[in-house]
């Protein structure tokens, strides 16, 4: 069964090249089917993979499938070879078994757009390469998809390309993660550079017996891998992309901005975690960055009018909760966080779907309301993906997940006091956002007429995310012993604080957060207004909408001095080297040129000079 | 001299060559069919590949002192029947539409063929000149097959004088390096130059004359010249079979003849070839750039390219045979596609060779836009094609021979190559008024033509299996 892995990434990737050619001649009933059919196979194929991987697990933990040498000079030899071991194997299950749901809500969701087939096509593609990147044996490959997943976000955020709006929210996302790939990249090359090998695994072997705990290479390397993670997943100092990424049709945001392409940032970090280990600092430095975000894009989510930018700012602070399991050594719980994520969050963006399709693409939460009553299935889903997004206690898989990291972050070695009380302060505002939005969309009174009601191509894939949101969190026990397989567990220390005691403040934190939306957009909407309306609301309100201002300080940063520069330099003076190079090069061109003149004797007489020339250099030089 | 049973089977495949040659020349006297000459021919080379494994197991084989049948030779040979293949397919296609009789082209394609396989199996002077004029002299033929067209006729005759200049140089070479060692064989050659005792003032030019007249046949700088001309002048499948066959054979003897007989170490002729490959880079890529005729352009690419194979060719080493042998199959592949395109869209008149030809193809021909932009890709060695792969081990072998200079040259020159390939693109992209083609177009071309860029990415993505094979001929040289 397991040497069938490489058709995983290749059925969808045949599709995404069959669809890409012949998709515009074909009917959108076959778009839809060999679309979606394209990730039904992998995905039934990946859940037989684990069936054999769980049953009969390979010697070592692993199983890796060499297909074949790219090429091979020296030490360089690339190999497209995969890698499954029980990280990966995670991933990849709910990677395609999400990216399936998604899309066959597609089908639906998509129907009658002319660039049907090319929004499956990407999407194939993006599977595709999403894939490779979660199984590549060794960091080029990785790369690759990282690229590939990269391409395929640029593309499908600006999917409607005719509206210039979203050729920007495009073009942004290429940019800034860009910064971070660069990093990235410089990366790879240092670990090339002084281990000799990109092969994962033989890198952090070597790595371990090479560096010590904090060399400086070692912290180098991380922290380069860590600058690309923080461009992929959307976290400080490089999220400001994933908010206006939202102008992608809404299932793109589902399955590339919120359950897997953007938490590609984490598998790095947990793959290389061997690398982080040898360097506490740039592991803390990765606690410290998901605490910051998590809180930070908590606050922003407060404030936002579109429904999708909410869900957006939530996916940050959401990530920001694995960056901080992962920096607190809390590798499986980061991992579980994932998952669950995956799913109440792929949920939540369905049934936002279903709402703004039915509200004529009504994006604003404050001209929705009432519609509850209206639109009773997208009601409760969405009840369902925001009560685990926000943690109810004891029966959601969000709850789970979120109370085993805050655990962690109590208990582990290398989590503080202060992590804890930031991670649980989180946990209040991801309440408060979640219910704000709950209230607002699906009680008061109804402010736009239903149009559009979803039909069970939309329905069905959301009603099975309802049920895993619920249920993934009762796995787990099973689920972090698996994980042990794979990742190193907790090193168990710091304050040593009990698991009740954990549990009961984090539900007391998801209790308050209820209460205050409660009170201030459901019982008492005055003093929500008030509150927002008041001159200390009003400048917090501007400063949390507009992400901390950091949009307006990049401007002025980068933006600004860059096109001002080039204004001011418009003939460029750097340039004038390169045009003077083809200058050379066409003047050389035309002088050469008189040689041609295609006269016989000519010719022979240079033969003759050629010849005459070649003699002289070998008998006097 | 005895010539046993089994120097027959080591021979079969050039032995079948020749008899194909007999077979066809007869068929065309009995009855003139143009599909009758071609099939035969095709049939003839395909028994021909076949027969190399028959005599695999008896190499390598020394049969009299003028042939070495050794796996160098068999992989060269299979190479370049497999191209005449593609060169009968594409031809057939084109010479459809040609008035004149069309078989004797069939039987002056397999003599070319068999000259150029008697030159890379060739281990003596004599050999060498005999598979040289073998091919010269077809390929006179060929060039000024449509004999009532003037710029075949002036291609064929420009070639003939020129060629003919060359061949005095190389046997004026030849006669002098016999003068210093009193033998014409590899073999001997290799053992006297390995002894201090003999004349360098003899062998020194006479290998530089020798070079000369090798680097006519390649095209090399500054005897280069005649190369424009030749493929403009030529019908499109001869061109291609000039720029892969005659150009591949006389590159793997260059090989043979200088690592066999050690004349690559002597220090002097290591500037010369220095010179020859920097001018050919250079003077190549530089001349296409503004160019509007792309036969002339692929002509002056292919100097290019046969100067950056001379890098690989200096950088000596374990490496080099393989970037070599690797190379000149993508390069193979590479411009049997790009001719095969200009063939494919030739018309009875004139043919398909200015810029202005393609502009707006895509909007037309979208398939063959496409096969055309992989083929002008590869030229240009961008990833995904055979040509990125060749240049990049041609890249390893100079740098693993610490040739600096060269490598920075071939990069930079690559760079400069870039233009003109990216050029024919945009053409072959922008927007025409012109409405879709409604003809089709000649089978068997575009049969070959699917078979090229098949070939073309497979190499790109899977260079290790055609790596293995390359690997496991080549000790067979030295």
């Amino acid at each position: 069964m397991l040497d069938l892995l490489w058709l995983v990434p290749a059925i969808p990737f045949a599709s995404a090249f069959v669809l890409a050619v012949f998709g515009p001649r074909m009917r959108s009933k076959a778009v839809a089917v060999l679309g979606a059919g394209a990730i039904a196979v992998p995905a039934v194929l990946m859940l037989l993979i684990a069936a054999a991987f769980v049953s009969a697990p390979p010697a070592g933990g692993a199983y890796t499938q060499v297909l074949w040498t790219w090429i091979g000079v020296g030490s360089f030899r690339p190999a497209i070879a995969f890698y499954l071991d029980a990280l990966s194997l995670v991933m990849v299950v709910v990677v395609t078994f999400v990216s399936f749901l998604i899309h066959v809500y597609s089908t639906e969701f998509m129907r009658g757009d002319e660039g049907y087939s090319r929004f499956f096509a990407y999407m194939n593609l993006f599977v595709a390469s999403m894939v490779t990147l979660l199984l590549a044996d060794n960091l080029l490959l990785l790369y690759l998809g990282w690229e590939g997943v990269g391409l395929c976000s640029y593309l499908l955020i600006g999917f409607w390309y005719q509206d210039p709006v979203n050729g920007l929210a495009g073009r942004k996302a290429f940019i800034v993660t860009r910064v971070g790939d660069t990093a990235m990249a410089v990366g790879l090359f240092l670990l090339f550079h002084s281990l000799g090998t990109l092969r994962i695994q033989d890198l952090l072997h070597t790595a371990s017996d090479q560096w010590q705990i904090g060399s400086p290479y070692a912290v180098a390397a991380a922290a380069l891998l860590l600058g690309g993670a923080v461009g992929k997943s959307a976290q400080l100092p490089l999220q400001t992309w994933l908010p206006d990424a939202m102008a992608g049709p809404t299932p793109t945001s589902a399955l590339i901005h919120a359950a897997t392409m953007v938490t590609a940032g984490v598998y790095l970090i947990a793959r290389t975690h061997g690398l982080y280990e040898l360097a506490p600092q740039v592991q803390l430095a990765v606690a410290v960055t998901g605490a910051a975000t998590l809180l930070m894009a908590g606050c922003s989510a407060l404030t936002q009018n579109d429904i999708k930018r909410v869900l957006a700012y939530s996916t940050i602070s959401q990530i920001g909760y694995m960056f901080f399991a992962l920096g607190v050594g809390a590798w499986g719980a980061a991992i579980f966080h994932f998952m669950t994520h995956a799913f109440f969050k792929a949920l939540l963006f369905l049934a936002a779907g279903v709402v703004i399709e039915a509200l004529h693409h009504e994006h604003n939460i404050f001209r929705m309301g009432g519609l509850r009553k209206e639109l009773p299935a997208a009601f409760w889903t969405f009840l369902i993906g925001g009560c685990a997004l926000a943690g109810l206690p004891l029966i959601t898989a969000g709850y789970y997940s979120k109370d085993l990291i805050l655990w962690s972050a109590a208990n582990s070695t290398a989590g503080t006091a202060g992590l804890w009380v930031a991670g649980i302060a989180g946990v209040v505002l991801t309440s408060l956002y979640t219910f704000r939005l709950i209230f607002v969309v699906f009680f008061g009174q109804p402010a736009t007429p239903v149009s559009h009601r979803p039909g069970p191509a939309m329905m069905i894939p959301a009603f099975v995310l309802a049920f895993l949101s619920i249920t993934a969190g009762f796995a787990t026990t099973p689920f972090a012993a698996f994980m042990a397989k794979a990742l190193p567990e907790l090193h168990e220390g710091g304050m040593g604080m009990s698991e009740v005691i954990n549990s009961t403040v984090a539900g007391l934190a998801f209790l308050a957060g209820l209460l205050v939306a409660w009170y201030a957009y459901l019982s008492n909407p005055a003093l929500g207004r008030a509150a927002a309306t008041s001159r200390v609301g009003r400048v917090l309100h501007r400063f949390w909408f507009s992400d901390w201002g950091m949009d307006w300080f990049y401007d002025r940063l980068f933006v600004w001095p860059v096109v001002w520069s080039a204004k001011a330099n418009k003939a460029d003076i750097v340039d004038s080297i390169y045009t003077g190079l083809t200058r050379l090069a066409a003047l050389c061109h035309r002088y050469f040129s008189l040689t041609e003149t295609g006269r016989l004797r000519w010719y022979a007489a240079w033969i003759a000079g050629g010849s005459a020339f070649a003699v002289a250099i070998a008998m006097f030089l | 001299m005895n010539v046993t049973g089994s120097d027959f089977t080591a021979l079969l495949p050039l032995i079948i060559l020749a008899v194909t040659a007999i077979v066809v020349m007869v068929g065309a006297a009995i009855r003139r069919s143009h599909a009758l000459s071609a099939s035969l021919t095709l049939i003839g080379l395909a028994i021909s590949i076949g027969s190399l494994w028959i005599a695999a197991p008896l190499l390598p084989r020394q049969v009299t002192p003028l042939l070495m049948m050794d796996h160098y030779a068999v992989f060269y040979i299979g190479l370049i029947a497999a191209s005449s293949i593609i060169t009968v397919l594409l031809a057939y296609g084109y010479f459809e539409k040609y008035e004149g009789s069309h078989d004797e082209l069939y039987i002056l394609i397999l003599v070319a063929t068999l000259g150029s396989a008697v030159l890379v199996a060739s281990s003596h002077f004599v050999s060498l000149f005999l598979g040289l004029e073998l091919l010269s002299v077809s390929l006179y033929a060929m060039i000024a097959y449509p004999r009532r067209r003037p710029l075949p006729l002036e291609a064929g005759i420009k070639y003939l004088v020129l060629a003919a200049v060359s061949a005095a140089f190389l046997l004026f070479g030849m006669a002098l390096v016999y003068g210093a060692f009193g033998t014409m064989e590899f073999g001997e050659i290799a053992a006297r130059l390995a002894r201090p005792d003999f004349n360098l003032w003899l062998v020194l030019p006479g290998t530089a004359l020798i070079i000369t007249g090798f680097g006519f046949k390649l095209a090399l700088a500054p005897f280069h010249l005649w190369t424009p001309d030749v493929y403009e002048g030529a019908p499109a499948p001869v061109s291609a079979y000039i720029a892969t066959v005659s150009k591949g054979a006389m590159f793997a003897l260059l090989l043979r003849y200088f690592y066999q007989t050690g004349s690559h170490e002597l220090e002097p002729l290591h500037l010369v070839f220095s010179i020859i490959a920097i001018a050919s880079m250079f003077g190549g890529n530089i001349l296409a750039l503004l160019q509007n005729n792309v036969k002339r352009i692929l002509a002056y690419s292919s100097i290019a390219h046969l100067g950056y194979l001379l890098v690989a060719f200096q950088a000596s080493g374990d490496l080099a045979p393989t970037a070599v042998a690797f190379y000149l199959v993508a390069y193979f592949v590479t411009t049997f596609g790009a001719f095969g395109v200009v063939t494919v869209l030739s018309d009875g008149t004139r043919d398909a060779d200015l810029i202005e030809d393609y502009r707006g193809l895509f909007w037309r021909r979208p398939a063959i836009a496409a096969i055309f932009t992989a083929m002008l890709f590869s030229l240009a060695g961008i990833p995904v094609t055979a040509g990125f792969i060749g240049k990049f081990y041609v890249v390893a072998a100079g740098a693993s021979a610490a040739m600096w200079s060269l490598v920075v040259i071939l990069v930079v020159t690559s760079a400069i190559g870039l233009f003109y390939y990216l050029r024919i693109v945009v053409a072959l992209y922008s927007q025409s008024t012109q409405t879709p083609a409604t003809t089709s177009l000649a089978r068997p071309g575009v049969v070959s033509l699917i078979f090229l860029s098949a070939a073309l990415i497979y190499l790109g993505l899977f260079p290790s299996p055609l790596l293995a094979l390359i690997h496991r001929l080549m000790p067979g040289l030295i």
